[in-house]
């Protein structure tokens, strides 16, 4: 039988285990820091997959709140931006389920705009056409991509627009690494296929 | 699942050489298969639509984010909470809820002391401090202030009236002490 004292201790310990437990610190705590760093990330990828400016603003700040409200249950098994951008999805998927989203994706003022953001190329070195040959395919990735599934759409701009490595957008997703290159190369064929047809068709006219 | 079909003519890339080499275009080349290089050198196809499409993609990639950028300098700042936010506190539920059964247990147990003591004849307190009528406590207080006028030696100044009586006294008992002695 264990004696009272030694139970009491042990009661005493766990209690302040548990008191440590809650005082647990995560990159979270320093929210203003974070959101300094990763907003314009979280940002631009909402802003790619919802294409609706309001939709992705409103879906960027709730994407910093709820890290900062659940920053208790971040484990540290990836990385700041790889959870933040698993809260976005996440948030992404509900909004993009509900049926006011849909009614209103095709007739929201806030849509972006295929040419607005084919007109954001930065301009480098060439000639006026080749900005214009430039825009021209920007726009019709753009086009592609919004046609893609939206596991294949999410994966592809992860990787070409987040830039994120396949471990990271298998951790972002919660899907399997095959899973999530099997997606990729699909995205990739349908964007490859559609890109070819669009050059073979551009080129004569460039030519002219 | 349905396999994905093989590039256009077997002589070239397949689809998954070519997602491999697109997905790995931020890595250095030596992590490109060595066969899909070797190819790449002798093939003019491969070669310029893959760099075709890497183009591309850079372009997709700077278009969105300087449009996001664009977006972001007139974004309404985010509504950040405090750094510890106090409802969510557990210590500071703790100092509450201790505060408040302070708030509620120290009027009582005040209250309880006070019941506690024992009770003053409060009635009789007042009667002796008020006269019993009005008419008789005026005509007391006139006497006090005649007397203090016709007295020859005001109140304050009593104590200076014979400043030899003390002395005389306590001389005149040291004799009356010593004559017994």
């Amino acid at each position: 039988m264990v004696p009272a004292n030694i139970q009491t201790f042990s009661l005493l310990s766990s209690g302040l285990s548990f008191g440590a437990a809650q005082e647990r610190t995560t990159p979270f705590d320093d929210i203003e820091n974070v959101v300094a760093l990763y907003q314009p990330r979280v940002f631009r990828f909402l802003l790619a997959q919802l294409r609706d400016r309001d939709a992705a603003e409103t879906l960027t700040q709730e994407t910093f709140l709820r890290a900062w409200s659940s920053r208790d249950s971040f484990r540290e098994d990836c990385s700041v931006p790889t959870w933040l951008i698993r809260i976005a999805l996440n948030l992404a998927r509900d909004h993009t389920r509900t049926g006011r989203f849909r009614f209103w994706k095709h007739a929201s003022a806030n849509a972006v705009d295929v040419a607005e953001v084919a007109a954001s190329v930065p301009s480098r070195e060439g000639s006026a056409e080749s900005q214009l040959i430039a825009q021209q395919q920007v726009a019709h990735i753009m086009e592609t991509v919004a046609e893609l599934s939206e596991r294949q759409r999410t994966i592809f701009l992860l990787r070409f627009l987040d830039e994120m490595e396949i471990p990271e957008i298998a951790a972002a997703t919660e899907l399997p690494l095959g899973t999530v290159k099997s997606h990729l190369y699909r995205a990739l064929h349908v964007i490859r296929t559609r890109h070819s047809n669009f050059t073979t068709e551009s080129a004569p006219k460039e030519a002219r | 699942m349905t396999p994905i079909p093989a590039s256009l003519s077997s002589p070239h890339l397949t689809e998954e050489q070519f997602g491999d080499l697109l997905t790995q275009s931020v890595a250095p080349a030596a992590q490109t298969p060595a066969s899909a290089q070797a190819h790449l050198l002798d093939c003019e196809q491969c070669a310029a639509e893959l760099a075709t499409m890497r183009q591309s993609l850079s372009l997709f990639r700077d278009a969105n984010a300087a449009y996001a950028d664009t977006l972001l300098r007139s974004m309404r700042p985010i509504k950040l909470p405090t750094r510890r936010h106090f409802a969510l506190q557990p210590a500071y539920w703790a100092t509450a809820a201790a505060a408040l059964f302070l708030a509620a247990i120290l009027p009582m147990q005040m209250l309880h002391r006070h019941s506690a003591l024992p009770e003053r004849p409060v009635t009789a307190t007042i009667a002796a401090a008020v006269p019993d009528s009005p008419v008789e406590s005026d005509e007391a207080l006139l006497e006090d202030v005649n007397r203090e006028i016709s007295a020859s030696v005001p109140t304050p100044m009593q104590a200076l009236a014979d400043p030899t009586a003390t002395s005389t006294t306590t001389s005149s008992s040291q004799t009356s002490t010593q004559r017994k002695d």
